[in-house]
């Protein structure tokens, strides 16, 4: 049984107040719930037994060797899984406040809206920046011209690129740095109002500069969506998450605060593996 | 399950470096346990030469406290260590702030003994043993619980503290009543007096080490807590 660790409260002026969890003496509300899921692609395995609960606005670091089941876990959740053939959820549920997405009766494009992602490598469409973000909102059959326009600018000003990008909306994506490019996917993500966004490795390929942006952007985002992360950089995931979960081999080995995970954590292969001593 | 019981880092380099940080962190205990030794026994032996090594040695210890921090910013900058291992630099570093000042402590009983050394002895330099022994005795023993990584160890020593200080309150008491009764040795009495400060202080220090040996092992922060007092 995995218990949520309660996390310490910090003063409000620190930095560190990214960490503070929302109402820390309520009950934890749940966005997203994983019970008992098994995972396999064929006949191989890959997730076993997890249960997780996900909290609201706020951002949780899926962590773990490689080949450990984070992204697997990851895009179970807005079901990218089924894109390949003989990907299964074998055993389990996980429930989108409370609805099971897995449910014979769900629109995945619906859910997708409601569950948005980024992935590990910028991929912005051969179009301009304004029709990228508008994409979304165009398949969902808005053609509506001024809130088209709305919906732009709040994506691109959520995703802090709109200073850098508002002259030039006519322009190629592809004209933009990498750091941009994956600021605009964002946007993207954000323009069709999700309620969670999946980020698998966003930063991997990000230099150190276009790396912070993105965190700071992932620091502010929490506060109106909910934000599941997948990093490899321990760093990164101190710095941006609120919760960490720790996956090896498949199982979910502890969950908790982060702060908590990465000063004292209760596992001793958590320990093994953050402090670097295998992996 | 299957994975590396054993704990060595992958980073052989990071695991070199921590290892160096802890040996210095040693080599200060034990200067400054020597320090201490020598001070007090100059005191009490009248020895001017033991005190004069002792204020030497405080130069030494003030560099390896120097080097500990360099070390330990530079393995923060380098590793960006988390859980035990980030504890263990953090309270290594402490550690040597709180070594650092337990020397100048030594050097200043050292300096005492020198001004006492040139007066006639003053037989209550003796209310001073018990004072001494237990002041040690709570340094020794911080250092070695931090040195094991035994919290429960470390944990005993922090109500120690109390009795040192009752001890340099009646200390104080006795010799100030000697100082009504000779005024004559009153700047000797004063001295001693400092001396009993200079121990109960030694004792503070000890109590965070032994404090900062809780952290290092259990990552709890154990300062500034009440004692219950007993009914």
């Amino acid at each position: 049984m995995v218990v949520m660790e309660k996390e310490e409260i910090t003063h409000p002026a620190s930095p560190l107040e990214l960490q503070k969890p929302p109402e820390p003496e309520l009950r934890q509300p749940v966005m997203i719930n994983v019970d008992d899921v098994d995972f396999c692609y064929g006949t191989n395995q890959v997730l076993f037994d997890v249960n997780l609960e996900i909290p609201p606005r706020a951002v949780t670091a899926l962590i773990g060797p490689s080949g450990c089941g984070k992204t697997t876990l990851l895009r179970c959740f807005n079901r990218m899984n089924d894109l390949i053939d003989g990907a299964r959820i074998s055993a389990g549920s996980i429930r989108l406040e409370g609805h099971n997405i897995y449910a014979p009766d769900i629109d995945v494009v619906d859910l997708r809206r409601r569950v948005g992602m980024v992935f590990q490598k910028s991929n912005p469409f051969p179009k301009s920046i304004y029709e990228n973000v508008a994409y979304g909102l165009r398949v969902l059959g808005v053609n509506k011209k001024s809130q088209i326009n709305e919906a732009v600018e709040k994506g691109l000003r959520a995703s802090a690129l709109w200073d850098e990008v508002k002259d030039r909306l006519d322009s190629s994506a592809y004209g933009l740095s990498g750091g941009q490019q994956q600021r605009l996917c964002i946007a993207r993500a954000l323009a069709v109002e999700p309620e969670v966004i999946l980020m698998d490795e966003p930063c991997s390929a990000l230099d150190p500069i276009a790396t912070a942006k993105v965190e700071e952007l992932i620091y502010q985002l929490r506060e109106n969506f909910t934000i599941v992360i997948v990093t490899h950089n321990m760093q990164q995931a101190g710095r941006c998450s609120n919760y960490t979960a720790f996956f090896y081999l498949g199982r979910l080995i502890e969950f908790g605060a982060t702060s908590k995970i990465f000063s004292n954590p209760s596992e001793r292969q958590t320990e093994d593996y953050i402090t670097g001593r295998f992996g | 399950m299957a994975m590396l019981g054993e704990s060595k880092h992958t980073l052989g380099t990071f695991e070199h470096a921590l290892e160096n940080l802890r040996n210095n962190v040693m080599m200060m205990a034990s200067q400054t346990e020597r320090s201490l030794n020598r001070a007090l026994k100059g005191l009490m032996d009248r020895d001017d030469k033991l005190a004069a090594l002792a204020i030497a040695d405080d130069e030494e210890i003030d560099q390896l406290e120097k080097q500990i921090d360099k070390d330990g910013i530079e393995l923060l900058l380098r590793f960006q260590p988390v859980a035990s291992d980030l504890r263990r630099v953090v309270s290594a570093m402490k550690l040597s702030t709180n070594l650092e000042r337990m020397a100048d402590q030594a050097t200043n009983i050292a300096r005492k003994a020198r001004k006492l050394n040139k007066h006639p002895a003053l037989p209550e330099i003796l209310l001073l043993s018990p004072m001494q022994e237990h002041a040690m005795a709570m340094f020794r023993d911080s250092v070695d619980a931090y040195v094991r990584e035994d919290a429960q160890a470390a944990r005993a020593i922090i109500p120690q503290d109390d009795a040192l200080d009752k001890m340099n309150a009646q200390v104080s008491r006795q010799l100030i009543d000697r100082m009504a009764r000779d005024p004559e040795q009153l700047r000797g009495y004063i001295n001693l007096m400092f001396v009993a400060r200079h121990l109960e202080r030694v004792g503070d220090h000890a109590t965070n080490i032994a404090e900062d040996a809780v952290y290092a092992v259990a990552a709890e922060d154990i300062r500034h807590q009440q004692v219950a007092a007993p009914a």
